[in-house]
C-alpha cells in the first residue's frame, strides 16, 4: 500500500472511531456543563447500550432477522431504555448530591460505574459476547479506500445523530434551557425554569447517545464485553476536554480529532498500537496543562 | 420506625448479608462444587484420607477454562476413589482461586499451603502461576502444572513444579515449522501484553529469525482492546505471508475479523491461548481456515473418548481445551504417590522427577532436567465449519 | 446548642455503642490501655494463627500503609486521586529493577524507591497545579494508566511478564522469607505509617492541607502557597505508597503490571473513603473492610466488587464522611 493509501484509510478509520468518541463525549460534556459532574459512569452507559442492543436482537432475530431494520429498531429502543436508566441513576445517585462537595459526587459516580459494570459482568459471566448481525461484511473499494457496508452506514448514522444533537441544542427551548442552566443554575431556578426536569432530560439525551454509540460499536467490532465502557469513558473525556468541556460542538470536534490523532499516531513507527493509549492520555494531559478550555472554549476562570 | 438517615448502618449490614447469602446459595447450586468423592456409593473401606490442592482461576476472565480444569481434576479424583483410592486412602480436594491475577494467586497458594495439601495440580495463567512457584517451593509441595507454559516459569522453578504442557519454546517451534511447511516467508506477530503471550511471541520471533526469515510487523495490544485498525493497516502495507496471534481468544477473534474485513488473505495462526471454541464462535465465518498451535484437544485423542463421556455425564458442559491435561496431571500425581509408596511430599517429588513415560491421555509424560515435558505435545488445528479439526 | 445536640442523638443502637466507645476512650488511660492490648494481641497473633490468616493480616497492614499515603492526598489535602496504584507501582518496580537486575540489597533500594516516588509525585503534581477536583481526578487516572502501560511496554521493567527474582531482604543475618516475617515487617510499617500520619496531621503542613481542602481561595488569601502545599501532599503521599510497594515486591519476589491496575487504585480509594477520609482510624477501618469482607464472606467471590460498589454508593449518599464518626453526639450529614 502506498503512503497516500495508508493515509486515506487511516483518515476514514479515524473519523469512524472519532464519531463514536464524539457521541459519547457529547453526553459527558452536557452533563458536566449542566451540573459540573464528570460522570464517571457514562462509559458504562455506552456498554449498557451495547448489551441492551444484543438482548433485543437475540429476542427478535428469530422472527424478523438481524438485518438493518432490526438494528435500527433495536437502537431506538435501546436509546429509549438506556436513556431512562440514565435518568434513574441521576435521580437516585446524583440529584441528592447536587449540593455536596465535588469530591463526594465524583466518588458516587465511581460507585455507580462499579455497580453497572459488575452487574453486567455477573449477568454475562464475564464473557465476551458475539454481537451477531446478518449484515454482510464483504469489503469493497471506493477509490483507494477499503470499506464495508457496515462502516459506511455507521459513519453516516453517527454523523446524522451528531447533527440532530446540534440542532436540538441550538434550536429548541430545551437546548436553550440547558445552556442557560450551565451558566447559572440558581438564577434559572429563580426565573421559573424547572431545573430538575432539564437536568433529567440532559441525562436522558446524553445516555441515549452513548447507547447508540454502544450499539454501533457492537455492530462494528462484532463483540461486546462488560468492561468496554472503561476505556471509551476516558477517551470520551479526553475528547470533551480537547474540544472544550461543556460545549457540545466541542465534544463532537474533540471526538473526531482524537480519533484522527489516534489513527495517524499509531502509524508512526515508534508508537504503534502498543503505545496508542499512552499517546491519547498524553494529549489529555497536554491539553489540560496548556489549553484547559479546549479548542472551542472561552477563557473563563470559572471553568477551572 | 425505620429511618434511613439513622438506620443506614443496619441497612448496610442487611445488604451485605443478603449478598453473602445469595452468593453462598449460588455456590451451593453449582454442580461443580458437589464433591464427587462424597458419593455414598463408594463409602468403601478407606484407611484414611489424603488432601490434594487444585489451583485454577475460578473467577475472572479465564474462569471458564479454570472451572473446566477443576472439573477434570475432580473427575480423576472420583475415578481413583471408586477404584479404592490411592494406597487405600480416599482423595479429597480443596480448590484455591488464582483469578489469573498474581496477587490473588499468591493468596490462594498461601491458603493451600496452610491447609496442608500434600501436593497440587492446576496452573492456567502463567502470570499467576509464576509467583506461586516460590511459595510451593519454600513449603516443599509438589505442583503438577497442567496448562501454564511460559518459559519464564522454567527459570523460576525451585524444583517443585512440574510442567506437563509443552512450553512456549515448543509451541513456537511448532508454529515456525508449520509456517515453513506452508511456504510462508514473512510473518507479522502480535501479542496481548501479558506474561504468556509476550513470551510466546518473543520465542517465535527468535526462532523465525534464526531460521533465516523476516518478521515484518510486530505489535502489542492491551487485554480488552477492540480496535486493531492500526495493525491491520500496517499489515496491508507490509503484506506478510502469515500472521501469528499469541494472545487469548477474545481479542484474537476481533483481530481475525478485522484482518479479513480489511482484506488480508494470508495465513492466520493463533497460539494455544486462543484454542478455545469461543474463538471460532466470536469470529464467526471469518474464522474459517484459521490455524492454531493447540494443546491436544480431547476430541482428537483416541484414549480420551471414555473421558469425554464421563466428563459430560458429571458436568453440564463439554470438556475444554485443558481438561485432558489436568486429568492427566491428577492421575500422574496419584501414580507418583503409588510409586513413592508414601504421601511424603519430598518423596512424591522424587517420584515425579523419575516419571518415565507415564501414559496420559495427551501422550506419554517424562520430564527433562528442568521439569518440563520431554516432548512437544502441540498439534496443529484448523477451524473448519465452526469447530477445530486436527490437521495431519 | 444543647437542644441541637439532643436532637442529633439517635436511637440507633449502633450509633449509641459507638458514642459510648468514644466517651470511654476520651479518658486517655483507657485509650492507651486499649492500644497496648491491641498491639500486644497483634504481636503474638502469629503464634496462634494459620499461615493463611497471617497472609490476610499482612495484606491488611499493607493496605493500611498504602491507604494512609492516599489519605494524605485525598483526606488531608482534599485532592481526589484515582491513580494511586501508580505510586505503589513506582516503588515496587524501583526495588524490583534494582534488586533483580542489579542485585542491589533490598534495604538499599528503599531510598531509591522514595526518590522515585518524589519524582513521580512531582510529575503528577506539576501539570495538575491549577486544576480543580474533577479534572484532577481524571488526570490522575490518566497518569495511573500511563504509568501502568509504560511499565508494561518497556524492557527494563520486564514488559508484560514483569520482573522475577527479586531478592528477599536480609535482616541481622536472617533471610526474610516466611509469612511470619512479612507479617511483622508490615505490622511495623503500619505502625510507623500511623505515627507519621498522626504527626503530619497535627503539623503546620497538616493544617495547611486542611485549609486548602476546605477552601482553596481563602487559603491562598491567607498566604498559603497552594501550589507547594499540594506538591508536598503528592510527594509525601506517594512516598508511603512507594515504600509499601517496595516491601510488596520483596514479599512477592515477582511483580507484573497486572497488580497495578485501575481497580487497585479504586480499592485503595475505597478503603480511605469508606472508613472516613482524613481520619487515621477511619483509614484503618476502611482497610479492614476492604481486605476482610471478601475473606469473611467467602461465598461472595465474584460479587465482591458489586457489593463494594453498593457500599460505596450508600456511604456517599448517607454518610459521605465515612463510617468512622467525627465526634460524638453530632452526626453530620453535610
Amino acid at each position: 500500500m502506498a503512503i497516500h493509501e495508508i493515509l486515506i484509510q487511516q483518515l476514514f478509520n479515524g473519523l469512524l472511531i472519532g464519531s463514536f468518541y464524539g457521541l459519547v463525549a457529547i453526553g459527558y460534556s452536557m452533563v458536566y456543563g449542566i451540573i459540573k459532574l464528570l460522570n464517571f459512569a457514562h462509559g458504562d452507559i455506552y456498554m449498557l447500550g451495547a448489551f441492551s442492543g444484543l438482548v433485543f436482537l437475540s429476542i427478535v432475530a428469530p422472527t424478523i432477522g438481524a438485518g438493518w431494520g432490526s438494528l435500527i429498531l433495536g437502537m431506538l429502543i435501546s436509546m429509549l431504555l438506556v436513556g431512562l436508566v440514565g435518568v434513574f441513576i441521576q435521580r437516585v445517585a446524583y440529584r441528592p448530591m447536587l449540593k455536596a462537595p465535588r469530591l463526594s459526587i465524583l466518588i458516587t459516580a465511581l460507585a455507580v460505574s462499579m455497580i453497572l459494570y459488575n452487574t453486567i459482568m455477573l449477568l454475562s459471566s464475564g464473557r465476551f459476547l458475539p454481537f451477531r448481525t446478518e449484515i454482510s461484511t464483504e469489503s469493497f473499494f471506493l477509490g483507494p479506500l477499503r470499506l464495508t457496508e457496515t462502516r459506511v452506514v455507521l459513519i453516516v448514522a453517527a454523523f446524522a445523530l451528531m447533527f440532530i444533537m446540534h440542532m436540538f441544542i441550538t434550536k429548541t427551548m430545551y437546548g436553550k434551557a440547558m445552556r442557560a442552566i450551565s451558566l447559572d443554575r440558581d438564577t434559572c431556578q429563580l426565573m421559573g425554569i424547572d431545573v430538575y426536569k432539564i437536568i433529567a432530560l440532559t441525562f436522558f439525551v446524553g445516555s441515549a447517545l452513548a447507547a447508540a454509540a454502544g450499539i454501533m460499536a457492537g455492530v462494528y467490532y462484532g463483540t461486546i464485553h462488560f468492561y468496554m465502557g472503561f476505556l471509551i469513558g476516558l477517551k470520551a473525556f479526553t475528547a470533551a476536554v480537547i474540544g472544550g468541556i461543556g460545549i457540545i460542538p466541542g465534544a463532537m470536534l474533540g471526538g473526531l480529532l482524537l480519533g484522527l490523532l489516534e489513527a495517524f499516531g499509531t502509524q508512526i513507527p515508534f508508537i504503534g498500537t502498543v503505545w496508542k493509549d499512552v499517546f491519547s492520555f498524553a494529549f489529555l494531559i497536554l491539553f489540560l496543562i496548556f489549553k484547559p478550555n479546549g479548542l472551542l472554549g472561552r477563557s473563563e476562570s470559572e471553568r477551572m | 420506625m425505620f429511618n434511613l438517615k439513622t438506620h443506614w448502618l443496619l441497612l448496610l449490614v442487611a445488604v451485605l448479608f443478603a449478598f453473602a447469602a445469595f452468593g453462598c446459595g449460588e455456590e451451593a447450586a453449582d454442580p461443580v462444587d458437589d464433591d464427587p468423592a462424597e458419593d455414598p456409593a463408594d463409602e468403601a473401606e478407606f484407611e484414611g484420607e489424603v488432601l490434594i490442592g487444585i489451583m485454577v482461576p475460578t473467577t475472572g476472565s479465564e474462569a471458564a477454562d479454570g472451572t473446566d480444569m477443576e472439573n477434570a481434576a475432580l473427575l480423576a479424583v472420583e475415578e481413583i476413589n471408586e477404584a479404592g483410592g490411592v494406597m487405600g486412602h480416599r482423595v479429597i480436594t480443596t480448590t484455591g482461586d488464582d483469578g489469573c491475577d498474581p496477587s490473588m494467586a499468591t493468596a490462594a497458594a498461601s491458603q493451600l499451603v496452610s491447609e496442608e495439601v500434600v501436593a497440587l495440580v492446576g496452573g492456567y495463567c502463567s502470570g499467576a502461576t509464576l509467583p506461586t512457584l516460590a511459595i510451593y517451593g519454600e513449603a516443599g509441595i509438589p505442583f503438577v502444572i497442567a496448562a501454564s507454559n511460559a518459559t519464564s516459569l522454567i527459570d523460576e522453578n525451585p524444583g517443585w513444579g512440574f510442567m506437563i504442557n509443552s512450553t512456549g519454546l515448543d509451541q513456537a517451534a511448532t508454529a515456525v515449522a508449520k509456517f515453513q511447511e506452508l511456504g510462508v516467508e514473512t510473518i507479522g506477530v502480535m501479542d496481548s501484553g501479558d506474561a504468556y503471550s509476550a513470551d510466546l511471541k518473543e520465542q517465535t520471533i527468535l526462532q523465525w529469525e534464526e531460521a533465516g526469515y523476516e518478521v515484518v510487523a510486530d505489535d502489542t495490544v492491551q487485554r480488552g482492546e477492540v480496535d486493531f485498525s492500526a495493525f491491520v493497516t500496517t499489515i496491508m502495507s507490509t503484506q506478510p505471508d502469515g500472521i501469528y496471534w499469541t494472545g487469548y481468544q477474545a481479542e484474537g477473534a476481533l483481530l481475525i475479523r478485522q484482518l479479513r474485513e480489511g482484506g488480508y488473505e494470508g495465513v492466520i495462526m493463533v497460539g494455544d491461548g486462543s484454542s478455545a471454541q469461543e474463538l471460532i464462535d466470536l469470529a464467526g465465518d471469518e474464522a474459517e481456515g484459521v490455524l492454531c498451535t493447540g494443546p491436544p484437544l480431547t476430541d482428537f485423542l483416541p484414549a480420551a473418548q471414555n473421558f469425554i463421556q464421563r466428563y459430560e455425564e458429571s458436568f453440564p458442559r463439554e470438556p475444554g481445551a485443558y481438561a485432558a491435561l489436568t486429568y492427566d496431571a491428577a492421575r500422574l500425581l496419584f501414580d507418583a504417590m503409588e510409586r513413592a509408596g508414601s504421601f511424603d511430599s519430598a518423596e512424591i517429588r522424587d517420584a515425579l522427577e523419575a516419571t518415565d513415560g507415564f501414559e496420559g491421555l495427551a501422550g506419554p509424560i517424562s520430564f527433562t532436567d528442568q521439569n518440563t515435558l520431554a516432548r512437544s505435545n502441540f498439534v496443529i488445528l484448523e477451524a473448519r465449519d465452526g469447530r477445530w479439526a486436527l490437521v495431519e | 446548642m444543647a437542644d441541637i445536640n439532643k436532637k442529633a442523638k439517635t436511637t440507633n443502637p449502633f450509633e449509641s455503642i459507638i458514642e459510648a466507645l468514644f466517651v470511654f476512650f476520651e479518658k486517655k488511660i483507657n485509650m492507651y490501655a486499649f492500644i497496648v492490648l491491641a498491639v500486644g494481641f497483634l504481636v503474638v497473633f502469629p503464634n496462634v494463627s494459620s499461615r493463611f490468616t497471617q497472609e490476610i493480616m499482612t495484606n491488611l497492614f499493607f493496605y493500611v500503609v498504602v491507604c494512609l499515603g492516599l489519605n494524605i492526598i485525598v483526606g488531608y489535602a482534599g485532592l481526589l486521586h484515582l491513580g494511586y496504584a501508580a505510586f505503589f507501582a513506582v516503588g515496587a518496580y524501583t526495588t524490583g529493577i534494582l534488586s533483580s537486575r542489579m542485585g542491589m540489597d533490598f534495604w538499599l533500594t528503599i531510598p531509591f524507591s522514595i526518590v522515585a516516588a518524589v519524582i513521580a509525585g512531582l510529575a503528577i503534581g506539576f501539570p495538575t497545579l491549577r486544576l480543580r477536583g474533577d479534572y484532577l481526578a481524571i488526570v490522575t487516572l490518566g497518569f495511573g494508566e500511563i504509568t501502568r502501560l509504560t511499565i508494561r511496554n518497556l524492557d527494563i521493567t520486564g514488559g508484560a511478564i514483569g520482573l522475577i527474582g527479586i531478592q528477599r531482604p536480609v535482616l541481622f543475618g536472617i533471610t526474610l522469607n516466611q509469612i511470619t516475617h512479612f507479617y511483622y515487617m508490615f505490622f511495623i510499617l503500619a505502625i510507623i505509617a500511623i505515627i507519621v500520619s498522626y504527626r503530619l496531621e497535627n503539623s503546620r503542613m497538616g493544617r495547611a492541607w486542611e485549609y486548602i481542602r476546605e477552601d482553596e481561595d481563602a487559603a491562598a488569601a491567607m498566604g498559603i502557597n497552594v501550589v507547594t502545599t499540594r506538591l508536598y501532599a503528592f510527594i509525601i503521599g506517594s512516598s508511603f505508597g512507594a515504600v509499601g510497594g517496595s516491601f510488596f515486591a520483596a514479599k512477592m519476589t515477582a511483580i507484573s503490571p497486572d497488580s497495578f491496575m485501575f481497580i487497585h487504585s479504586v480499592m485503595f480509594l475505597m478503603a480511605v473513603v469508606l472508613g472516613g477520609m482524613g481520619k487515621i482510624p477511619g483509614v484503618v477501618l476502611g482497610s479492614m473492610l476492604v481486605v476482610l469482607i471478601p475473606e469473611v464472606a467467602r461465598g461472595i467471590g465474584p460479587y465482591r466488587l458489586l457489593i463494594f460498589g453498593f457500599l460505596l454508593l450508600i456511604i456517599m449518599l448517607y454518610r459521605p464522611q465515612g463510617i468512622w464518626p467525627d465526634k460524638p453526639a453530632i452526626s453530620a450529614k453535610e
